[in-house]
């Protein structure tokens, strides 16, 4: 047994045990009731005439009630709350705004394509952080620089905030920030309680038909989840596995034309990724079926939006594919993913820097990547390395930030019990001469 | 308040036209593809030496006028000559308001208290002008009637303004005696007057000539009556441009600020200025010191950037008798200063608070304000009572075109219009603020349309905030471009060099520079300088150039420099006016061939030992002063002294230059054709003489590896194929060169070893690329001349080809790769694949926008809008054609470059676009393609034919694919323009054509609607 907490000695070791009659037996898949909740990611009538101001203008205009909320609970009721245009000098008060980050070093299309610049290919780089960078917090109608105790590297373009402080007369144009604060985590459904235990599974970042596809180990999984590996035990519980979340990038780079996925009998939902055949801004819209002429026959086989937001028996999990963890990488000294997680859910915002640096739709009316539901379970897909944490929230909110490893360089998956919101990774070791990593396919 | 102002580049788009090439034939109007008329901006392309650009003189039209006119009329204006104290020009006079104390931080530093006795007071002086008063007792001079009053402006080391008015200093001229006084007496009177007006009235009597009883009728030729009286002074002072100004203590009379005028006084007059210390000096008693050592420094001068908005209306240009100003953006920076210690807006109405001209602006603050009766606006000046008016000018050079300006008055500051520094100095492709900032500081400003303009001042205080900043950013622009071309110190500079006042520069052609050092000259030597009438001569022959040995030279070129060519033989040779001889006064002087030369156009000077010439002495001066500057330049470690060292050095290698220029120009003051001529001749001879000499020596018969050969030589260089094969090796010997060449010439002449090209594209006279090597480990640049790359006709397309295939060639050796390059940027440009801010061509307009009404066809928003099919036969063989071939010629030889490039498979597939308008367009009708195999479909609304289902997968991710590229770029170019704005929850709403991407975002916008249109037919995608 390898995931249920609490195995039946019975169940266990079957494999090594003569043939009986007991091999007849079925398992069947666990049902589990299934509520997609990413219609507001689908876009329709697609429009590319408008700018990405009005994207930013909702985002401050839906998050300041909370914001101040937030703001007048940390440095009380009658603290004031200026705008930019009221602002005095000398007097202590919150300003609320979107955060702005000027980088030196984030690279521009204009110095690109530019005559002079054409000469001179500027270096690629991993990381735009740079000692110049600065902070500009911009309301409805101005902007003002933040210097003092705001970490600018820890910082990202984007995320509203309410800050404490006051504009010296001695230096007009600065804000000398004391404090800050964010909105609170919003509020959870409660989590309902499962009688049994449930699985889900999180892979991403196949990359199949790319140089690193990890072939055997990807069989292992399909045949783990499909029920056709270990004994009797383990399929049983491989039936409790109730879906499948494939967290982008199933194919790679280098990849033309693949179908995958061709056989399916447990509930598979695929995300599109950076690297798949999806468009580039987000949300990235479902993969298009013509591109899985036969798993597009299983009815279990489901492409879905990035980022994904949908509840399992309740159970409220959204997650994305990873392109915002990596923006927030490149453009602060933020590497740990559950941290910048973590900052996700406390700036109440899953991909703050679209649209500056993250591709994205200009939104006219809303901005759905607000965080107005606190998710009980959030993902990230393509990560370096699987890592799990349980945030806890101020009103009792408890929620499992997992980051989900690129399976091609780790043949890791993870997997969580909806019961209990335990989560294990789960590695497929192929390579039997170096047994170093305790694989929990060997573990008996 | 300030002692330079700057004037924004104001809106040039507005003259400049944008123009894209379409098909005629797509159009309703037949005359669509003719190229719009218009005046060049940049003088001949080939134009790239200063030596040239200052052959093409300039000359202002309302210098001198020298209207014969009737002696009648110069009585008459001798009697009103008397009222001229009180009108000097009519309205020019009035009311000036008081000073009034604005914020402590933007006051200048509070006057010390002054002890006239005992305290000396030095400053530097920016600008020098005069007016009539009268006179000061005990100051020297005429003690009746008006008297010229010499001012100057300045500022101390601590800041403080100064106004000096020195007393004492009367105009003259000269005229010869006339026959019969002895040399002994005198040979030339020195006719003094009373008042510089009356020099021109003075003169023409003389020229007339009058009978004095007993002698006959006599008419004097006038010497140096056309000589500016400040700039008489300043010669006679030993004052120069910028220099500063000691007043000694005891020799001044302190003007009191909190004296008022009731009483006066001639003793103890009232000061004019707003400056904080005015003070009475006679010309005798200043001390005036040469820019030099501890005199070289800068006083803290403070410059004003200034912009205005003007709220127009739709489609019409501002006009100052409808449109109201309705924000001025205020900068005031330091000299020498980091960021501008005043930021300020004057706004109409509210304006929610900021955190934080082309001769344009300021004539329409002035018209404005006299169209609004504003009695006491135009009192911009120093001179408290002093109307500012605006006079039209007219302003022609060779250089520049035919220019109207607007002159204005503001006493006491200098203008400085960045546009025309802009305009003489650079050779850019736009000259809009926008292109200018960001070739230079990589820096943008949003582009805000006036009609727009208008709206937000219409709407509340936030908008007109929003437009302030706007503004602002028009003022800041300038004063960063100020800094980072070091205008104001190359300048101050080049006036401290020259001797002239700082606003000359602006405001006048290069010739005033060289009277001015001639007449320093002239007076050390007793000698005055005659009065040139102009008008038109022999053109005479300029300089050649080897004929080139056009091809791609795969090994290292040397090239072999004379250095400062024209000065050096003017020096060599003692050429100049005072030692110009001619065979009547070889005879009479009886003249021995040895103290005499015969330059080799013929033309007789005298040698240095029987006399030195003034020419070659402003030279020797000069030269020897820039030698002296790029000496200390190399010591200096403070950068801001750097600087200063490094425009002084430049300054002075253009006045050089300069000299050469003055003798040659035609129009002007004392053009002198044998000295020119000879000049040119002695050049052609040498650049001859250095051919030979390097083709004599380096051959294999004199133990050389190879035989040199001269595969080009242009006016003061000569390209030497040595036949080595390495850098290092042609490097030793063009040094080795230079040396043997040079003293075979008279001094100081010299041939330098500069750089080596390798490799070498020789195109033609005059246009060659190669990479730059002054060391033999690395190469410093790649050098062009005279290819397209920065003409202004033409459209970026061409310039980005040239320049990328010159790279492919000469960088990465690659011919083959270039040509690769051009046949796919050809195949580019036929298929439509071609980005149409590529194909905008300028145009700077003469004429008023009314008369290209109904041309919008050529508009690339239109045409981008509407389909309209861009002309790319137009493009290819206008535009691409020549210079391609230009320079694959040498490469491929000439019919095969022809064929190669412009006949080849890649020209044969066309796309061919269809336009939303024309025509045809209505009896149409629409039906969709098959995505993969394009043949037509039989049902609307599917993406592919039965065919090409079977691939459908594979088609349908070569579309998603390219909706990733569009989606990318379309969300790179929005977010870039956010960020430019410095504003993320308002719309962009720049319009700045000079933008690289301003066409891109506008095209992505709509390719992202087709191909989204596109991926639509393949249907929803989940089930």
């Amino acid at each position: 047994m390898f995931y249920s907490t609490d195995p039946k000695p019975s169940d266990v070791g079957g494999l090594l045990t003569e043939p009986s009659n007991k091999s007849l037996i079925t398992f069947d898949r666990t049902c589990c009731a299934y509520e997609n909740h990413s219609e507001k990611y689908m876009l329709k009538n697609r429009n590319f005439q408008r700018q990405y101001a009005h994207l930013y203008a909702k985002r401050l205009w839906s998050m300041r009630d909370n914001v101040t909320k937030a703001a007048k609970s940390k440095w009380g009721k009658d603290v004031k709350i200026r705008k930019l245009h009221e602002l005095q000098c000398d007097e202590k008060c919150v300003i609320i705004g979107t955060l702005f980050k000027h980088m030196d070093l984030k690279p521009s299309i204009l110095k690109e394509i530019s005559e002079e610049h054409n000469l001179m290919p500027q270096p690629i780089r991993s990381n735009y952080v740079d000692e110049s960078d600065k902070l500009i917090l911009e309301d409805e109608l101005q902007r003002i620089i933040l210097v003092g105790e705001l970490d600018v590297n820890k910082s990202v373009t984007g995320a509203i905030i309410a800050v404490y402080g006051k504009e010296p007369e001695n230096s007009r144009g600065k804000f000398h920030v004391e404090d800050y604060c964010f909105q609170e985590l919003p509020k959870q459904i409660p989590r309902p309680t499962l009688k049994e235990d449930k699985y889900i599974a999180f892979i991403s970042g196949l990359e199949i038909g790319g140089k690193r596809e990890q072939t055997f180990p990807l069989q292992l999984f399909i045949d783990l989840v499909t029920g056709q590996v270990g004994d009797m035990g383990q399929q049983e519980a491989s039936a409790s596995i109730v879906r499948v979340v494939v967290a982008g990038n199933s194919l790679s780079v280098d990849t033309q034309d693949k179908e995958s996925f061709n056989k399916a009998c447990v509930d598979v939902d695929v995300m599109s990724g950076e690297f798949d055949p999806a468009n580039y801004i987000l949300p990235q819209q479902p993969l298009h079926r013509c591109m899985f002429p036969h798993a597009s026959k299983y009815e279990t086989f489901t492409t879905v939006t990035n980022p994904y937001d949908f509840s399992l028996d309740g159970v409220r999990i959204l997650g994305t594919s990873g392109q915002p963890l990596h923006d927030i990488m490149k453009y602060s000294t933020l590497e740990d993913p559950v941290e910048i997680m973590e900052k996700c859910l406390k700036w109440g915002h899953i991909a703050p820097t679209a649209p500056d640096t993250l591709g994205c739709y200009p939104y006219f009316e809303d901005d759905p990547f607000i965080l107005d539901i606190c998710p009980h379970i959030f993902f990230s897909g393509n990560q370096s390395q699987f890592k799990c944490n349980t945030m806890k929230g101020p009103s009792g909110q408890q929620v499992l930030e997992i980051s989900v490893p690129r399976f091609c360089d780790t043949a890791t998956c993870v997997l969580v019990n909806l019961k209990s919101l335990e989560c294990q990774p789960l590695q497929f070791q192929t390579d039997f001469n170096l047994i170093q990593n305790e694989s929990p396919e060997v573990d008996k | 308040m300030e002692d330079i102002s700057l004037t924004a580049l104001s809106e040039m788009s507005k003259f400049s036209k944008l123009t894209v090439h379409v098909s005629s034939s797509m159009m309703n109007f037949k005359n669509s593809t003719a190229p719009v008329s218009s005046l060049q901006l940049t003088a001949d392309s080939t134009a790239d030496d200063s030596r040239q650009q200052v052959e093409s003189e300039s000359k202002r039209f309302d210098d001198d006028d020298e209207d014969p006119s009737m002696f009648e009329a110069e009585l008459a204006l001798l009697d009103e000559v008397e009222n001229e104290m009180k009108d000097d020009i009519p309205d020019a006079f009035g009311e000036g308001p008081e000073s009034e104390s604005s914020n402590s931080k933007w006051s200048r530093p509070p006057v010390p208290d002054i002890n006239p006795a005992k305290q000396k007071i030095v400053f530097q002086q920016i600008d020098v002008d005069y007016y009539t008063g009268r006179h000061f007792p005990g100051m020297p001079g005429s003690k009746v009637g008006p008297v010229p009053i010499i001012r100057m402006y300045g500022v101390t080391m601590d800041g403080n303004s100064v106004m000096a008015h020195i007393h004492g200093y009367a105009p003259y001229f000269f005229i010869p005696a006339q026959p019969g006084f002895k040399e002994e007496h005198c040979r030339a009177f020195q006719i003094t007057v009373a008042l510089p007006r009356l020099i021109a009235p003075a003169k023409r009597l003389l020229e007339q000539g009058f009978t004095c009883p007993g002698y006959s009728q006599f008419g004097f030729q006038a010497y140096e009556s056309n000589i500016d009286f400040e700039i008489r002074f300043m010669v006679d002072a030993d004052v120069v441009g910028c220099n500063w100004i000691e007043v000694p203590a005891g020799k001044y009379h302190l003007r009191d600020r909190s004296h008022s005028d009731s009483n006066n006084d001639p003793k103890n007059p009232a000061p004019v200025s707003r400056c904080q210390i005015e003070l009475d000096v006679s010309w005798e008693d200043f001390i005036s010191h040469a820019p030099e050592g501890e005199w070289s420094v800068v006083a803290p001068f403070r410059i004003l950037s200034f912009d205005i908005e003007c709220a127009g209306r739709k489609g019409i240009f501002p006009e100052p008798d409808k449109d109201p100003v309705i924000q001025i953006a205020n900068m005031v920076i330091k000299q020498g200063d980091k960021d501008p210690f005043v930021r300020n807006v004057f706004t109409l109405n509210t304006c929610a608070p900021v955190v934080g001209s082309q001769n344009f602006d300021l004539p329409y603050l002035i018209n404005r304000a006299n169209h609004l009766k504003v009695s006491n606006f135009n009192f911009l000046g120093r001179i408290k009572n002093m109307k500012s008016v605006i006079k039209e000018s007219m302003f022609q050079s060779k250089q520049m075109g035919k220019r109207e300006n607007k002159v204005i008055n503001i006493e006491g500051r200098v203008q400085f219009d960045l546009l025309q520094i802009l305009l003489r100095d650079y050779k850019l492709r736009s000259y809009t603020l926008n292109a200018v900032s960001f070739h230079f500081l990589q820096e943008q400003k949003e582009d805000v349309q006036h009609s727009i303009i208008t709206d937000l001042q219409n709407g509340n205080d936030q908008t007109r905030r929003r437009l302030a900043v706007y503004c602002l950013k028009d003022a800041i622009l300038p004063l960063r471009l100020l800094d980072k071309l070091m205008c104001v110190i190359n300048y101050m500079e080049m006036a401290r060099v020259t001797g002239v006042p700082l606003p000359y520069l602006l405001s006048r052609g290069q010739q005033i520079k060289v009277i001015s050092q001639l007449l320093r000259k002239a007076k050390l030597q007793d000698l005055v300088i005659p009065v040139h009438k102009v008008d038109t001569g022999d053109e005479y022959e300029g300089a050649t150039v080897i004929e080139p040995v056009k091809g791609y030279y795969n090994i290292p070129i040397a090239t072999l420099d004379f250095s400062s060519l024209y000065p050096s033989i003017m020096m060599a040779h003692n050429l100049c006016y005072t030692t110009l001889l001619n065979q009547h006064v070889i005879q009479k002087e009886g003249l021995s061939p040895d103290e005499y030369i015969k330059t080799p156009s013929g033309n007789y000077f005298i040698k240095t030992s029987k006399r030195k010439g003034l020419l070659p002495e402003i030279l020797e001066a000069l030269l020897s002063a820039r030698k002296k500057a790029k000496a200390d330049l190399k010591k200096e470690t403070d950068p801001f002294k750097q600087k200063v060292l490094d425009g002084r050095q430049l300054a002075l290698k253009i006045s050089a230059n300069s000299v050469y220029g003055f003798t040659g120009a035609q129009v002007g003051k004392l053009p002198c054709l044998e000295i020119s001529q000879s000049v040119t001749a002695f050049g052609r001879m040498m650049i001859e003489q250095t051919k030979n000499f390097v083709e004599e020596k380096y051959t294999v018969a004199n133990g050389y590896k190879y035989d040199a050969k001269v595969v080009y030589g242009d006016t003061d260089s000569v390209m030497c194929k040595f036949g080595v094969e390495t850098v290092a090796d042609a490097m030793e010997l063009g040094k080795e060169a230079a040396e043997y060449i040079s003293a075979k010439f008279v001094n100081p002449i010299k041939l330098e070893f500069e750089k080596v090209y390798f490799p070498y594209l020789l195109i033609n006279k005059k246009r060659y690329a190669g990479l730059y090597w002054t060391n033999p480990a690395k190469h410093d640049k790649m050098d062009c001349k005279g290819i397209e790359t920065v003409r202004r006709d033409n459209s970026p397309l061409v310039a980005n080809l040239i320049n990328t295939c010159l790279q492919l060639i000469l960088i990465d050796r690659d011919p083959d790769g270039a040509v690769e390059y051009a046949k796919q940027t050809i195949s580019d440009l036929l298929c439509n694949r071609i980005d149409i801010s590529q194909l905008v061509i300028t145009k700077e307009l003469t004429k008023t926008d009314d008369e290209y009404a109904g041309k919008q066809a050529h508009d690339p928003i239109y045409v981008l809008e509407n389909n309209v099919p861009i002309d790319t036969k137009y493009y290819l063989d206008n535009q691409l054609s020549k210079p391609l071939l230009r320079i694959f010629e040498p490469i491929l030889g000439e019919k095969k470059a022809e064929s190669v490039l412009l006949r080849g498979d890649h020209t044969r597939t066309k796309t061919v676009v269809t336009s939303k308008v024309g025509g045809l367009m209505a009896f149409t009708q629409k039906k969709d393609k098959c995505v993969g195999c394009k043949t037509t479909l039989q049902e609307n609304g599917i993406a592919v034919c039965k065919y090409c289902k079977p691939k459908e997968s594979e088609i349908f991710q070569k579309e998603i694919s390219h909706l990733h590229t569009l989606e990318e770029k379309f969300s790179r170019l929005w977010t870039q323009c956010q960020r430019c704005q410095g504003s993320l929850h308002e719309d962009v709403l720049c319009t700045s054509r000079d933008c690289p991407i301003f066409y891109m975002r506008k095209k992505v916008q709509k390719d992202l609607a087709d191909h989204d249109k596109l991926m639509e037919r393949f249907g929803n995608p989940i089930w």
